[in-house]
């Protein structure tokens, strides 16, 4: 076949009945091979987001994280700390402070104790406050680490050095790198999805940015407002005959263009417009909850119509069913610098139904078992009261970043286990402390990744997600 | 295994003689192995050196070792470790397994031939300055159209490929306005140059688009790329910035064609050039487009700190195509940069301040002075408003209603005396006191701050203490506070004062202030409490605290705390103690008060003119004619600041430390400026400052900073540099392509004057440049990724410039230049939705709505989406080449955002006037978008598209109001042509430079 009779071949036919993924491919690819076109051109048309083999067997395929931004407090929630109780109204030693610095209070503030009674669960007995009854009743399905770590006490750098391994924004975040390492396991929805559902998230687009690496390896947002998707939507009164006469008008002329300059550039952007149009017809078949039954809705505590974060873990879970590789949705509001048990409470009576539901759902799917799950802020909160007239707070804690929980669930994470531990002030960790990098480290171990192998170089280095450091804490690992 | 390695020294030592004659090129073959391989644990990095070994020069890698081996001796490869353990396939083996960088074969016979050459290391390529060589000669001499030619030629002969012809004139017409100005010609232009057969019409065409206006937008925006330019702080609250006046700057120099020298040392010292001027200052924002965390509680010196090591980086990256980030926390793993030298280099520029300068440019000027002669004209005429009363006429009744007043006033005045501070010290900020006896803070502020300051009192009683708290033009908003970020800038919070006799404090019982604040607040031993200006800036505040009980000393102590969760000390204050016995709770200005204690009939005129202003400035009876003078004072057109360096004075210098591990909090020794030894010599005998080190780097012995510059422009109009990594001209970085032209091109750069418009001439106006975009067959095999630039690569446009372009052929793009930031459309969810500091993105109305991309607002934590989906970057960090991605969701933007949308519905609306049969109508459109001429085929599909629409339209299949928008005329029509102008906009042609 000579160039012109694929062209005239292409414009003739119904560009996504045949002329998509498969027959258009192989046109596409019969079309390179006939013409000039460099030899690294052909492997250049191929789509940069194609699944690619780990470094080794996985235990993880997707990862769904939680991200609790604004950072809860983990003495009122996992870390169950009864001594606070007995030092409230006296300060920590500064034995202990060791020259920590704060965001907000002074270093001899006074112990504030747990806020909210606590109680043994499952068979594993972890330890969980009453304001969370919910993920009570999966405790066995998850592993709670009391005895994380970060280097910031202030929101964004912590939110950003969690997601990307620094703590100033520039680097891709763990989505991305997922992303680039392992590839896509759909043509017809991003691999790397974000909501938000709380308040501002302070870290911004840089907690999903795709930093030095490619752009398309960035999280792309999923929104409340409006189309899902910016521009999913064709504009108002493009019906999609339209549409589609107009897409094949585009890649009509594109393939001409291809003919004549023998760019696979081209070659790639006429199947970029192929994925665009199938994502037009998949983030509205996302969307609709329709098709989910009442008992999950109420499972997860959700209005199909109105976004919540109970909407956002269905979603999620809708997601990864449809092959979405990286999930993120922030949940942002947790900063309770003032009245922290007020905080905790609302922010639990929004996410704690939906956190059990997720996990339930997933595993009555028998999604649960490749799915990781992650939940956890930035950094925890202090053992030491904030207590501010001036600036309007009181019986509130400060940001705390030498200890605080996170959990984890499913995808070749140990259920049922509580690991790590802090001291009888819950301001030190005394035993197996896992560093967030360390937490990276592990979530690309389970995804089948060697985090010292999966680099990039940029700028003259070999960049890593855990930068130079990072350990997988393989006593969590089942 | 044992019998391998015998085995295979015999091979070596065969091969060895036959591998003398041709010794492998040690920067192309021999170099990257060991950078890529060996230099990590045996490279430049002392701390991660491994057996003590050095390799990157002949004299560590020959040396002795504990071992008593020696890695490799000149000739000798049998008897060097590292033949040897290169070539074992033991444990020993080199690079270890676990470092998973195997050698291949190939490589361990380059390294072995080397050495057997007789191991000769040749500096970095890169670290020797340029010369201009030769011009290769060529076989196909009529092809050549100047010295680029030549070279590009010659290696395009050595490897067997022809170049390819010159592109066809529309096809270059629209090339060179994209690289020249960004914007694709209008269809005047196209006909006008298509037209011009003159022989140097090309040339006329390059050299009016280098003097357009536009010229300096488009080459403005990739600067600010390098500039990391963003009209936001960045981080959580990431507030607006006033910067776009050194965006402005930029546009403006490049127009001017301002010398890349001159360009380089105004954006890094142009504070200190002598006399320098408003616009050599705002050159300076270079560098204050770091980013500045504001979220409450940081440590503000730690994200100094930050922005100081991303200020390193952006200057090694800009002008030295170095790395130099890689040496914050140790020293360079594969370049001869130590982490002392990068401390070094960072004293250069940690000596300054980093104000807002206010610009207040002449034409502005004259429009305030215009309102502030309205406002002097009724402040002096104020008395003559005074009202008349009765039987008393307005002077007289002023008269008494003064008198009146002095009467209550008078016997509230306090005999102040203001004392001089013998000694002025603080925790961080310099104090200095001032020929007022006021005293002046300044340098770094820290989240608590304390004043220590020491008063002899001449032996006067004292019964109270004054604190006046001044403006000053150095202080944010004048003052009189130091609240730079996060708080209200100017203000200050004194959260104590303590007065200290003898090392006791002594107790006050009361305060009063004129501002209506609380300076109790300051004297009830909670730190957490605080007296504050209270909201008043560019004026004095006072504050009087009243002594318990008097009390004798000769001297005495003053402490001021300043504690919160964001640095708030005073800018600059002055202290007055008195004697009196009864002080007045109400608090007059210093001035009122110093006459009202005067006794009335000794004061002067000037004394009294004193009391009579200030009675004016409070009389109710005037209440209203002072409301009229504060509408004007209103009126008065702001004065724009910008962010700027400012460098500090030589009794408050900045120290720069090493820092361990490069954290902010692990200083250890101190280091003074110095440049990297691997470049060309700081002169001696100059100061070691900002401005010298700016001159350093464009000294003409710098090896890299012509070459840099040079490498860059070529990339943004090859798509690619002749070094592809425009970021790392050290080892780990790609040798260049044709190292001869990049130093031919860097020489004649700096010989004509470090012009860009000339070398942007020069580079235009090859046949290298004019070439079709067409790959060529004879390319596929031998030179795939066209390297050798045997045909015009494509590149696809930057995001700015897509909507620029579309925004030109339908003809809506303001040709407005400079000013604030725009907020073109789009959805406000982008700027609030899940943002922590959101911003109400209110589309701006009028022609701002359609102004170029680099006007675009620039919200570091929730960029103008558009831009991003097409790989613009976010300000965060500089960027020296855009990665260029091809994405669905770039399809998804041109096929569905309002933007392109609206720019196809005027498109549409404009074809109603367009006159002809279909088929010219369909061609003058798609010339007007793509400037060349549908060919058959393409009209033909143009042709079916468009019939087909207007029929639907027309039988109401589709709603013709909602696709052609607002406008006139035939409505199925506009709404048809919308639709054809849409798929326009969507060719990849459109948004690629061809």
């Amino acid at each position: 076949m000579n160039p012109k009779d694929v062209s005239e071949e292409i414009t003739r036919r119904h560009f996504f009945g045949e002329c998509g993924v498969g027959v258009g491919k192989i046109a596409l690819a019969s079309l390179l091979a006939d013409s000039a076109l460099p030899q690294a051109a052909s492997a250049q048309v191929q789509n940069p987001l194609a699944p690619k083999a780990p470094h080794f067997k996985p235990k993880a395929k997707r990862v769904i994280h939680l991200f609790m931004a604004g950072a809860p407090s983990q003495l009122d929630l996992f870390d169950y700390k009864p001594t606070l109780t007995q030092y409230e109204g006296k300060p920590i030693p500064p034995s202990v402070i060791m020259g920590q610095r704060y965001a907000f209070i002074r270093p001899d503030a006074a112990c504030l104790g747990p806020r909210f009674k606590f109680a043994k669960h499952g068979q594993s007995g972890a330890e969980i406050s009453e304001v969370m009854p919910h993920l009570a009743k999966v405790v066995d399905d998850i592993c709670i680490i009391k005895s994380v770590k970060t280097d910031q006490f202030n929101h964004a750098p912590a939110q950003i050095l969690l997601n990307t391994g620094f703590s100033q924004p520039g680097r891709p975040s763990m989505g991305s790198w997922v992303s680039y390492g392992l590839g896509a396991e759909t043509k017809d929805l991003p691999g790397f999805v974000v909501m938000s559902t709380g308040s501002g998230i302070s870290g911004g687009a840089a907690n999903w940015s795709s930093g030095f690496l490619p752009t398309l390896y960035s999280g792309v947002r999923f929104r409340n407002q409006g189309d899902p998707i910016l521009d999913v939507t064709s504009p108002n009164g493009v019906d999609s005959r339209l549409q589609k006469d107009s897409l094949e008008l585009i890649s009509a002329l594109n393939h001409k263009r291809l003919e004549v300059a023998k760019d696979p550039e081209i070659a790639s952007r006429i199947s970029a417009y192929e994925m665009a149009y199938r994502l037009q017809t998949s983030a509205p078949e996302l969307m609709d909850l329709k098709s989910e039954s009442k008992a999950t809705l109420e499972m997860y505590g959700a209005d199909p119509d109105k976004p919540s974060f109970a909407r956002a873990c269905i979603l999620a879970r809708r997601m990864i069913e449809r092959g979405v590789r990286f999930v993120n949705i922030y949940h942002e509001g947790w900063d309770g610098h003032s009245d922290v048990a007020g905080n905790l409470r609302g922010n639990c009576g929004a996410t704690d139904k939906a956190c059990a539901a997720l996990i339930q759902d997933l595993k009555q799917r028998g999604l649960l078992e490749d799915t990781l799950v992650i939940w956890g802020g930035e950094f925890g909160r202090t053992p030491m009261i904030e207590s501010n007239p001036t600036r309007g707070t009181s019986l509130g804690r400060d940001h705390h970043p030498q200890a605080y929980t996170m959990w984890m669930a499913g995808g070749g994470i140990k259920p049922g286990l509580t690991y790590g531990k802090t001291d009888d002030l819950g301001f030190n960790i005394v035993e197996n402390l896992v560093h967030v990098h360390d937490i990276q480290a592990t979530v690309l171990h389970l995804l089948g990744l060697n985090h010292e192998r999966l680099t990039y170089r940029y700028a003259g280095r070999d960049f890593r997600l855990t930068d130079v450091h990072g350990h997988v804490v393989k006593d969590i690992l089942a | 295994m044992r019998v391998l390695f015998p085995l295979f020294t015999a091979v070596a030592l065969l091969m060895v003689g036959r591998a003398e004659a041709q010794a492998p090129d040690y920067t192309k073959e021999v170099r990257p192995i060991l950078s890529q391989h060996c230099f990590k644990c045996h490279g430049p990095d002392e701390k991660q050196r491994q057996a003590g070994l050095r390799l990157d020069n002949y004299k560590s890698a020959s040396a002795l070792l504990a071992t008593s081996h020696r890695a490799l001796i000149a000739r000798k490869p049998q008897q060097s470790e590292l033949v040897k353990r290169i070539f074992t396939s033991g444990s020993s083996i080199m690079p270890p397994l676990t470092a998973n960088k195997p050698l291949s074969d190939a490589q361990k016979r380059i390294l072995q031939r080397w050495i057997a050459a007789g191991a000769e290391y040749k500096p970095h390529w890169a670290f020797i300055a340029p010369k201009q060589v030769a011009l290769p000669t060529v076989k196909q001499t009529k092809w050549v159209r100047n010295p680029i030619d030549n070279f590009i030629l010659s290696s395009l002969e050595k490897t067997g490929l022809t170049p390819s012809p010159s592109a066809d004139k529309a096809t270059l017409l629209r090339r060179v306005s994209l690289d020249l100005i960004g914007l694709p010609p209008t269809p005047e232009d196209t006909e006008a140059f298509l037209k011009d057969k003159r022989p140097d019409a090309y040339e006329r065409l390059v050299d009016r688009l280098l003097a357009s206006p536009h010229y300096g937008e488009r080459w403005a925006r990739r600067w600010l790329d390098l500039a990391r330019y963003a009209d936001t702080n960045g981080y959580e609250k990431d507030r607006t910035r006033p910067i776009w006046l050194y965006r402005d700057w930029v546009i403006n120099a490049l127009n001017r064609d301002m010398p890349f020298n001159k360009f380089t040392i105004e954006q890094l010292a142009g504070d200190m050039l002598p006399n320098a001027t408003l616009d050599q200052k705002i050159a300076t924002g270079l560098h204050r487009n770091t980013m500045l965390n504001e979220e409450g509680g940081i440590d503000p010196l730690e994200y100094r700190f930050y922005a100081m090591t991303d200020r390193l980086a952006t200057t090694g990256t800009t002008w030295l195509g170095l790395t130099t980030g890689c040496a914050q926390c140790h020293s360079h793993k594969f370049d001869p940069i130590t982490q002392k030298e990068y401390y070094q280099m960072m004293a250069f520029l940690n000596n300054a301040d980093e104000p807002e300068m206010e610009v207040l440019r002449p034409e502005l000027m004259v429009k305030r002075q215009e309102i502030q002669g309205q406002i002097d004209l009724r402040t002096i005429n104020l008395k003559q408003k005074f009202p008349a009363k009765a039987s008393l006429n307005a002077v007289d009744n002023l008269y008494l209603k003064l008198t009146e007043w002095l009467g209550q006033v008078e016997s509230k005045a306090v005999h102040w005396t203001t004392l001089k501070p013998s000694k002025a010290t603080s925790n961080s900020p310099l104090l200095t006191v001032q020929p007022d006896n006021s005293v002046l803070s300044s340098g770094d502020i820290t989240k608590q701050d304390t004043y220590t300051l020491t008063y002899p009192t001449g032996g006067r009683a004292i019964t109270a203490v004054r604190l006046e708290c001044l403006p000053d033009d150095s202080l944010p908003k004048g003052g009189p506070g130091r609240v730079f970020y996060e708080g209200s800038f100017g203000d200050f919070l004194l959260s104590e004062l303590t007065l200290l006799n003898g090392g006791t404090p002594v107790k006050f019982s009361t305060a009063y202030t004129d501002n209506g604040g609380n300076p109790k607040q300051a004297i009830d031993d909670s730190p957490q409490s605080f007296w504050s200006s209270n909201g008043v800036r560019g004026k004095a505040v006072t504050a009087v605290f009243v002594l318990d009980k008097p009390l004798s000393t000769d001297v005495f102590t003053l402490k001021m705390l300043f504690e919160f969760y964001y640095p708030s000390a005073l800018g600059r204050f002055r202290i007055s103690i008195t004697s009196d016995s009864k002080i007045s709770d109400t608090v007059l200005p210093a001035e009122v008060d110093e006459m009202l204690v005067i006794p009335a009939d000794q004061r002067t005129v000037p004394q009294r003119t004193v009391l009579l202003n200030y009675y004016l400035s409070i009389a109710p009876e005037l209440a209203k004619e002072r409301e009229e003078i504060k509408k004007l004072r209103d009126q008065l057109p702001e004065i724009p600041s910008t962010l700027v360096f400012k460098e500090r004075p030589s009794n408050n210098t900045r120290p720069t430390y090493i820092h361990k591990r490069g954290e902010f909090l692990q200083p250890t020794e101190r280091v003074e400026p110095s440049t990297l030894a691997v470049l060309n010599p700081f002169p001696t005998g100059i100061p070691r400052n900002r401005l010298t080190f700016a001159q350093w780097i464009v000294s003409p012995q710098n090896p890299l900073v012509g070459r840099v510059a040079v490498n860059r422009q070529w990339a943004a109009l090859f798509g690619k540099g002749i070094v592809t990594t425009l970021d790392d001209f050290g080892y780990q970085g790609q040798l260049p392509s044709h190292p001869e032209l990049l130093d031919w091109l860097a020489i004649e750069f700096e010989k004509k004057n470090w012009s860009l418009k000339q070398l942007h001439r020069l580079i235009l106006t090859s046949a290298t440049y004019r070439q079709t975009a067409v790959v060529p067959s004879s390319a596929k095999a031998k030179d795939p990724v066209n390297r050798l630039l045997s045909y015009f690569p494509r590149t696809r446009m930057e995001a700015e410039l897509i909507r620029d372009n579309a925004l030109t052929v339908c003809g809506l793009l303001s040709r407005k230049m400079g000013g604030p930031s725009v907020f073109p459309p789009q959805k406000p969810s982008i700027t609030t939705e899940g943002t922590f500091g959101a911003l109400q993105w209110t589309v701006s109305s009028g022609e701002d709505r359609y102004r170029r991309g680099l006007y675009t607002f620039s919200k570091r934590t929730a960029p103008y989406a558009i831009f991003t989906t097409f790989d613009a970057p976010s300000g965060e960090a500089c960027v020296a080449r855009r990665e260029v991605s091809n994405t669905p969701l770039q399809a998804l933007t041109l096929l569905n955002n309002e933007v392109f949308l609206e720019a196809a519905q005027t498109l549409g609306k404009s074809m109603l006037l367009q006159k002809g049969t279909l088929e010219e109508r369909i061609t003058a459109l798609f010339r007007r978008c793509l400037t060349r001429n549908p060919d058959n085929d393409e009209l033909r599909l143009l042709k079916v598209y468009f019939e087909t629409q207007k029929q639907r339209f027309d039988n109401k299949e589709l709603d013709a109001k909602l696709i052609a928008g607002v406008g006139e005329g035939d409505l199925n029509e506009r709404a048809a042509w919308t639709a054809l102008s849409r798929a326009l906009l969507n060719l990849d042609e459109f948004v690629t430079k061809q």
